[in-house]
């Protein structure tokens, strides 16, 4: 059914038809509506869930990661310094192999103060052994959440799902609501092959010798190289059952494209509007969504960049004393055993905590990378001050 | 595309009224969006909440810069902020207010449209006497003017999402629809 | 110890960070130096009731809405619950470690409840041996002799109370006024002990009825006289109209006889008698007064009386004596007091009054009536077997004739009806040992409660769950875990028609409601005893603890419990006791 919704209350909506078990999360702007929503319907029954009312971020995560060794669907959802007050237990998390599905809100770290949009901080735990999917619009933001969980759930590995503060969280726009029974096709309940168990007492997390860690590092890696299969999968299953599919990444005019953009969030959004006024024109542009940061899908992605002459990464992120972060995995990603990429990469940063992003500032973006035959700076900083 | 903005004080309903106005253009099959002003919001402080309107999906997301239309809640936001800004050409501006038209010296380039709305909720107990919530009756009254969307669409948004007193709502905005001064 | 899994390739591995093995093998508990046991302890208001009550026993089942089982668990151990929830000075009050929390238990008032509860229930059930063929005289029908009867009678004698009186009951029947204790409570709790089998035969007086010498050819005797007589001022003029002793008072007033009483009435004396007396006498429509020789704090009275006794408007005075009493035409007109001052501490460690040299003064009055203390009435007794004003026992209640037993106000012990219960108590279980031809010494030890001299009849009978018991260790409120109670007024039950003036004797205290009384046994800490809230098992880190299979209390799986002593510190009540290894 067609609603109206913000993007927080998506993420709440899709939570529910997930028929997730256990919430513990701490309240902060901009994730806000996502906890209150989540709250109000276990209050009145509509959600069959414990909803955990803790003091912290890091509470949060520990009562996910204990509820769900026990064998509960556990959520969580955060934002910017409460996802960094996380960070201890993200690494936890993923090391006991759990598949709990964390919502952030995409927000600016600080100081200074600031509780606009941005994705470092959620980039910033790329190496905590979670999968990052990023979300287009407010449609996208529901049914990530509960692809989420079945991804999760067949990798034992947990999953952050991101939406931009505001531009998504706080944005009403038309979204349609699967029914229940797809939803419940969809996603069967979390039976996991370990859990903790009184009757069956095994330890768990304990203390592994390096004659053992080493293997035990090496068999996450091989789960996480598995992910984007069984993503494809899933967004496939998902189109066949729900009627809308997705993938670890997307192409947008990119066969004949002369230039790429590269971005995530709702930079995709705004991009696709570009691509579609230049193509109007002639222009050969085109576009390739980044849904899934972690694992990066490299394979995928040199499949699509390899040939293509000029590419454009834009960055709503930095990585001080290096660049935007998905440009530095996009140049990773193209020089590889089968090759390296001959393209011009250009990396853009753009509207770091909040700054508006318009039409204007990515076709500003478009004109310089078709323009200029390479970039004149490793980093291109958009619409600074000078 | 269409464009619209709407002013109004924290508390006052102007980010509900910007969600009821994309309902109403929803239950008519447009694409829309509506967002807040992104940030904080304080009780009695100027906000300003948006909505787009659309045959296609919207792409867009940045800010609006240049609005089609306004919707002004509270008349001493005129002497207090912009509210003109960026406005269209032939664009209308309607105003919560007991004055006529014309009495907006300084809006005399645009389409100025006025309707008490304050009194209208009053009479219809929404909100307090000395602070009516006004932005289901305005909506009736944009209906109007505008043309762009049909007040059974308004109507249907009110009732549907005002949690509280749908039917006191939909009468204000029926009322202000009938009554607005164009 | 477990066996060893070797992984020879990452393929070998578990998926994540866990024995592949069940961690059972683990036994940890051989870590373990210090053992923790569950220990139930005494409740410091158990220790401080002479009659030994399970209070929190009975607040446990109060609590949980078992009221058939709480007047059970009360008639364990005593047999008046109906009358003692109206008339016990109830220490247990003073000692409950509620009152350090908060305000104490009102442990009177759930009494009063419960023992209402069970006014119809009979006490057949509670007969715990087979019939025997030993006979036990009983002479005096209170408290003492009623419950030395009830408990010998559970033991299988046969009982026959001896009662001087036209009815039984003794001080319950003619001491306590109506308005404490109603005399059809009273009348419903003693039918109940004739029903079970115990033999009352009134108006029967020793050395004219029956002799003494007759009594003593009983298998046993228990002398539970009480004590009659008012004690004399010994001032002139005492023997004038007018001038009435507080028990002779009291009894008439309680067989329905007409006392005449004129309009100022003076009340001599600070204890129970007094207190009882002035209220009557208010009631009859006099203005009645209090003299007293000390202060208000020293008054003996329970303090509920006293205050109740101020709530109705009576006056009292302190620090003065009377030294005369005078007449006209052989009636009481006028009584002369002297001032006193507290000088030092005599033997009870009150302080003594001393006269004020030259502060005599005169009051008008129409009638005295002297409450400063009674004596027992011994004309049958053999005056080897008294000494100072007492009947000598060994703290078994055993006179120097030794199956011949004494107790309640007649020895040497506090007189109230608590104690007199106790005293009947221990006393039955004497006699047994006696009849049985065992040391009662060598039981102390088993059916003590506490260090105040109180003894357990359902530790003395093996009526226990089987629980493990540390009778000796009272729980104090340092032992209590705060953290798990949150501060809840005291529920108080109302009184009614106390107002200055007052002229009718309905009972003063009103009762509790249901919800009331599970309310304020919730309040209940329940120290020493486990009442299952669950914390050891919420908390034991090694999952050793569970409900038991019958879902009564724990067991402690102690392959597996490492000693931490975490459920010892969390227990709310000190149920639980660490103790060392191997010892």
């Amino acid at each position: 059914m067609k609603k109206v919704l913000m993007g927080n209350h998506a993420v709440s909506y899709g939570a529910r038809l997930a028929r997730v078990e256990v919430i513990a999360a701490y309240p902060i702007t901009p994730q806000t509506q996502i906890v209150e929503e989540l709250s109000e319907l276990c209050a009145n029954g509509e959600l069959d869930a414990k909803f955990i009312k803790v003091e912290s971020e890091h509470s949060a995560m520990a009562s996910c990661m204990g509820s769900s060794a026990a064998g509960a669907r556990a959520f969580t959802a955060t934002s910017s310094q409460g996802l960094a007050l996380m960070h201890e237990l993200l690494h936890f998390a993923s090391g006991s192999r759990l598949p709990i599905v964390l919502a952030n809100v995409n927000r600016a770290m600080g100081p200074g103060w600031n509780i606009w949009t941005e994705q470092t901080d959620s980039l910033a735990q790329r190496d905590t052994g979670w999968l990052q999917f990023y979300c287009e619009n407010n449609q996208e933001v529901l049914d990530t959440v509960i692809q989420s969980f079945k991804i999760a759930e067949q990798l034992a590995l947990p999953v952050m799902m991101v939406l931009d503060a505001f531009i998504l969280s706080h944005t009403y726009e038309i979204v349609d609501v699967p029914e229940r029974e797809l939803i419940d096709k969809f996603l069967p309940p979390y039976m996991p092959e370990f859990k903790m168990d009184v009757d069956d007492p095994h330890a768990f997390g304990a203390l592994v010798t390096p004659d053992n860690y080493y293997e035990i590092r090496y068999k996450m890696q091989k789960s996480m190289e598995k992910a984007p299969q069984i993503v494809t999968q899933t967004g496939v299953e998902y189109g066949e059952i729900v009627g809308r599919s997705y993938d670890v990444l997307e192409t947008y005019f990119c066969d004949d494209a002369e230039l790429v953009l590269v971005a995530a969030g709702t930079l995709v959004s705004n991009s696709r509007a570009v691509v579609q006024e230049y193509r109007s024109k002639g222009i050969k542009l085109g576009l390739l969504k980044i849904r899934m940061f972690r694992p990066f899908p490299t394979e995928q992605v040199r499949k699509i960049l390899l040939h293509i002459p000029k590419i454009a990464v834009i960055d709503r992120n930095i990585s001080f004393g290096a660049s935007g972060i998905f440009f530095q995995e996009l140049k990773a990603a193209l020089y590889g055993r089968d090759g390296v990429s001959e393209a011009r990469i250009f990396g853009f940063i753009i509207g770091l905590g909040g700054r508006d992003v318009r039409l204007q500032d990515i076709a500003e973006i478009v004109d310089y990378a078709l323009e200029e035959e390479k970039p004149k700076e490793d980093i291109i900083w958009m619409g600074l001050k000078r | 595309m269409i464009e619209i903005r709407i002013h109004g004080r924290g508390g006052q309903g102007a980010v509900i009224a910007s969600k009821l106005l994309a309902m109403a253009f929803f239950k008519e099959g447009k694409f829309v969006q509506s967002f807040p002003t992104f940030g904080v919001e304080r009780r009695g402080a100027p906000v300003a909440a948006f909505v787009r309107i659309d045959d296609k999906q919207i792409l867009v997301r940045s800010q609006i810069y240049e609005p089609d239309h306004i919707i002004v809640l509270d008349p001493t936001l005129i002497d207090a902020v912009d509210v003109t800004q960026g406005l269209k050409p032939g664009g209308w501006i309607l105003i919560n207010s007991t004055q006529k038209p014309e009495e907006f010296g300084n809006l005399k380039k645009f389409k100025v449209s006025v309707v008490d709305a304050s009194d209208i909720a009053a009479r219809h107990r929404l909100g307090s006497k000395s602070h009516p919530i006004v932005n289901t009756a305005i909506l009736g009254a944009f209906a109007k003017i505008t043309g762009l969307v049909k007040i059974d669409s308004v109507l249907a948004a009110v009732g549907e999402e005002v949690p509280v007193h749908p039917e006191e709502n939909m009468k204000a905005s029926k009322e202000a629809y009938e009554s607005v001064v164009v | 110890m477990s066996k060893v899994i070797k992984f020879n390739k990452e393929s070998d591995l578990p998926p994540l960070v866990m024995s592949l093995g069940t961690t059972l093998v683990n036994k940890t508990g051989s870590w373990r130096y210090l053992r923790p046991v569950y220990q139930d302890k005494t409740a410091p208001c158990i220790e401080a009731c002479p009659a030994s009550e399970d209070i929190q026993q009975y607040m446990y089942l109060v609590a949980k809405g078992e009221f058939d089982k709480a007047w059970e668990t009360l008639v364990a151990e005593n047999p008046f619950p109906a009358v003692c929830g109206r008339v016990c000075y109830h220490p247990c009050e003073l000692s409950c470690n509620r009152g350090e929390f908060d305000q104490p238990l009102a442990i009177n008032a759930v009494e009063r409840f419960i023992g209402d509860h069970g006014l119809e229930r009979s006490l057949e059930p509670f007969k715990i041996a087979a019939d025997r063929k030993e006979k036990v005289a009983i002479v005096g029908s209170g408290p003492a002799g009623l419950t030395c009867a009830y408990n010998l009678r559970r033991l299988g004698f046969k009982v026959v109370v001896l009662e001087k009186n036209e009815k039984p009951g003794g001080v319950l029947q003619f001491g306590i006024p109506e308005y404490r204790l109603p005399k059809d409570i009273l009348a419903k709790e003693i039918s109940r002990l004739e029903d079970f089998g115990i033999e009352i035969k009134t108006g029967v007086e020793i050395g004219k009825d029956v002799s003494w010498a007759a009594l003593l050819k009983y298998d046993a005797v228990f002398l539970a006289l009480g004590v009659h007589r008012s004690r004399a001022m010994d001032v002139p003029g005492e023997e004038l109209d007018g001038v009435i002793s507080g028990l002779e008072f009291l009894s008439q007033i309680a067989r329905g006889e007409k006392v005449a009483l004129g309009q100022n009435v003076a009340v001599i004396g600070g204890g129970n008698t007094a207190m009882d007396a002035v209220r009557t006498a208010l009631r009859l429509g006099s203005k009645a007064k209090i003299y007293y020789r000390r202060t208000r704090a020293e008054m003996p009275a329970i303090r509920d009386e006293i205050e109740e006794a101020e709530r109705e408007g009576i006056e009292m005075e302190f620090l003065v004596t009377p030294v005369r009493i005078s007449g006209e035409n052989g009636r009481v007109k006028e009584m002369t007091l002297q001032k006193m001052e507290l000088g030092a501490p005599d033997e009870s460690g009150r302080r003594r009054p001393v006269p004020v040299a030259g502060s005599e003064y005169t009051v008008t009055i129409d009638n005295v009536i002297t409450a400063i203390g009674e004596m027992g009435d011994f004309n049958f007794i053999p005056e080897d077997m008294l000494e100072w004003g007492t009947v000598k026992t060994n703290h078994f209640g055993q006179t120097n004739i030794e199956h011949v037993f004494a107790g309640g106000d007649i020895i040497e012990q506090p007189h109230t009806v608590v104690h007199a219960i106790g005293s009947g108590k221990r006393t039955a279980m004497a006699i047994q040992a006696y009849l049985d031809h065992v040391d009662p010494e060598t039981l102390v030890d088993k059916i003590s409660v506490g260090f105040k001299g109180g003894f357990s009849f359902e530790r003395f009978n093996d009526g226990q769950t089987g629980d493990p018991v540390d009778n000796h260790q009272v729980v104090h409120y340092e032992q209590i875990n705060k953290n798990y109670f949150t501060e809840k007024p005291r529920n108080e039950a109302d009184e009614q028609e106390i107002s200055a003036g007052i002229t009718t004797f309905r009972e003063v205290k009103t009762t509790f409601d249901a919800q009331t009384v599970i309310g304020e046994a919730l309040r209940c800490f329940n120290c020493g005893v486990c009442n299952m809230c669950d914390n050891c098992v919420i908390f034991c880190p090694d999952v050793a603890i569970k409900r038991r299979e019958d879902d009564y209390r724990y067991e402690i799986d102690y392959d597996y419990c490492k000693g931490c002593g975490i459920c010892v510190v969390e227990c709310p009540r000190n149920a639980l006791s660490l103790i060392p290894e191997g010892k």
